[in-house]
């Protein structure tokens, strides 16, 4: 490839965004961090790269772009923002009392090929919610979301919950691990029943085990679901009570006056390996994949030296500004033309131009015409 | 708004014609040219076989009917909830008839395929080292032309494998077509979704 070529060439995986584009972008993060901010979150803004290590955990790691630090060290460009805060929260803010509320809005870099809306290069807003009494705290989180959903205008959004503990539950000492729980996870996830059964066969589970974890593929829909649920899992414990957090969690979002906003999805069980009980994803029709999505992630603090349990939530700009150019919402353009201001004397004319911005108006400044 | 049905005119429209017939769901006649077709409360959009998945992913249908050995191979994150029970068929892997090629005693192994993906999979995962050389058709004349040392491709009844001169040696996986849904279509139309699924799948043999 010539270097010339180069030079044109955007690398796959970035983008660029121009006038209204980049200011619908500006506008959506406007919106949804002045809400944030209503709940009194506190913005962190984190290191653009940190150790590699920070981000462990495989799902990330096999994304992440790393480097080699001018000391050896190696680096990487920060592909989520969770463990940064985690960091961040049990390091320099140690000696602050929980519950602690972060925000943060920015890039993250993933390995990932451009598919279904989402590029290399991701922009996500999202909030961490720290210590503090889990079922208040998730319920906080779900109805932020769903305040930011409503002030964007997504219309009939909908916050499909799950329980990772559901599923967990369900295979508690059945010594499954590695690409055999990997793969029923990926079949429980599909809603396939009968690639479960398959799943399962030359397993050993507890009784009544086997045709709960094929259940959790029809137990999704409306909070109803979860009164289904309770009865069909009431031979695991472990599974039960997590229905049980999870009604309690919805019965209270619910009793806000969100009913209508909520789904059940205890066929959710993504990121074992990272969530520890409610998992959401938000919905909303005329876009194929979730706008964001969120959970509770009690273990990823203690990696850090400060055990807290936390729960946090987040949208990807990129496909919210995705979803409302398709729904077709009020153009962004901005509000008034400019005026122009011109004159043969330049410092007259630029004084002339001061003084309009000083009353607030916008300026286009007509002297030295261009090339 | 009508649900919209993504679909393939190849081996799976029968089968599909005749479930949609039991289950009372409007069906397009077929004879229409045309790519698009709205019937009853439906719409139907008629795709490559390989492109359902793609269509349903990304939401520009709310369901399709794809075979499994597609979705192995196209990697899509949609919902299964359905095995539609027709279009049985495996995923196997065959060489030239009597020859003493194995997989395990390659050091690569260089398979011919339609479904690159699900080919360098099934070897990788064992360990193998692979050269996959994606085909789009006529699979089958590759090991007799040396341009591979076997191949992976989808078998129903082996009379074509048979014919070209080549035998199974082992089995990737088995298919059949499944009911796929768009996840977000799943949860933001849950009704009109659900009466589908529940439709159909009432109408299963």
């Amino acid at each position: 490839m010539s270097g010339a070529h180069r030079l044109a060439q955007i690398p796959p995986g970035v983008q660029c965004f121009v006038g209204d584009e980049a200011r619908r972008r500006r506008r959506i993060e406007e919106t949804v961090l002045s809400i944030f901010e209503g709940w009194d979150y506190e913005e962190i803004i984190p290191p653009l790269f940190d150790y590699a290590d920070v981000f462990a955990g495989e799902a990330l790691s096999s994304k992440t772009y790393s480097f080699v630090g001018r000391d050896g060290s190696i680096l990487a460009l920060r592909p989520d923002f969770t463990s940064l805060l985690a960091k961040i929260a049990a390091g320099r803010l140690r000696d602050r009392p929980a519950p602690i509320r972060l925000y943060y809005s920015g890039e993250v870099v993933r390995y990932e090929p451009p598919r279904a809306g989402r590029q290399s290069e991701l922009f996500q807003m999202g909030l961490e919610h720290l210590g503090g009494e889990s079922r208040a705290a998730d319920a906080e989180v779900l109805t932020i979301a769903a305040e930011c959903l409503e002030g964007l205008g997504a219309e009939g959004f909908v916050l499909a919950l799950g329980h990772v503990g559901v599923f967990t539950g369900l295979l508690a000492g059945s010594g499954i691990e590695g690409d055999r729980l990997e793969g029923l996870r990926e079949r429980v996830e599909a809603k396939d029943a009968r690639g479960v059964g398959r799943a399962l066969a030359r397993i050993d589970l507890a009784p009544g085990a086997r045709g709960a974890l094929e259940r959790l593929t029809t137990l999704a829909g409306g909070l109803d679901v979860l009164d289904e649920a309770t009865q069909a899992l009431a031979g695991c414990p472990a599974a039960a009570s997590a229905v049980a957090e999870l009604r309690a969690v919805a019965e209270a979002v619910r009793a806000a006056g969100l009913g209508s906003r909520l789904a059940v999805d205890l066929g959710e069980v993504r990121g074992l390996d990272y969530y520890t009980g409610l998992v959401f994803r938000a919905f909303v029709p005329g876009l194929g994949f979730e706008v964001g999505g969120g959970g509770r992630y009690d273990t990823l603090l203690a990696r850090f030296g400060r055990p807290l349990p936390a729960v946090g939530f987040m949208l990807g700009l990129d496909r919210v500004a995705l979803l409302l150019a398709r729904q077709g919402g009020a153009p962004v353009s901005s509000s008034s033309p400019a005026e122009v201001v011109t004159g043969t004397d330049l410092g007259a004319a630029l004084g002339v131009a001061r003084a309009k911005r000083a009353a607030g108006t916008r300026v286009r400044f007509g002297n030295g015409g261009g090339r | 708004m009508s649900l919209t049905v993504a679909l393939s005119k190849g081996k799976l429209l029968r089968g599909t014609r005749e479930l949609f017939r039991r289950a009372g769901l409007p069906f397009p006649d077929g004879k229409s040219r045309r790519l698009v077709v709205s019937e009853g409360d439906l719409r139907f959009l008629f795709v490559k076989d390989m492109d359902v998945p793609t269509y349903v992913e990304y939401g520009v249908a709310d369901c399709g009917i794809a075979g499994r050995d597609v979705l192995l191979e196209v990697g899509s994150d949609v919902l299964e909830p359905l095995d539609l029970g027709f279009g049985h068929c495996r995923l196997q892997v065959a060489r030239p008839a009597g020859s003493d090629f194995s997989p395990d005693g390659a050091s690569t192994v260089r398979v011919a395929s339609k479904y690159a993906r699900v080919a360098a999979e099934h070897f990788l995962g064992r360990g193998l080292s692979v050269e996959v050389v994606k085909l789009a058709g006529s699979v089958e004349i590759a090991p007799g032309l040396g341009l591979a040392d076997c191949i992976v491709d989808v078998v129903e009844t082996g009379r074509t494998l048979k014919e070209n001169g080549l035998e199974v040696i082992e089995t990737v996986a088995e298919s059949s077509a499944r009911l796929v849904v768009n996840r977000a279509s799943f949860h933001a139309r849950r009704e009109e979704v659900a009466r589908l699924v529940d439709t159909l799948g009432r109408a299963l043999p």
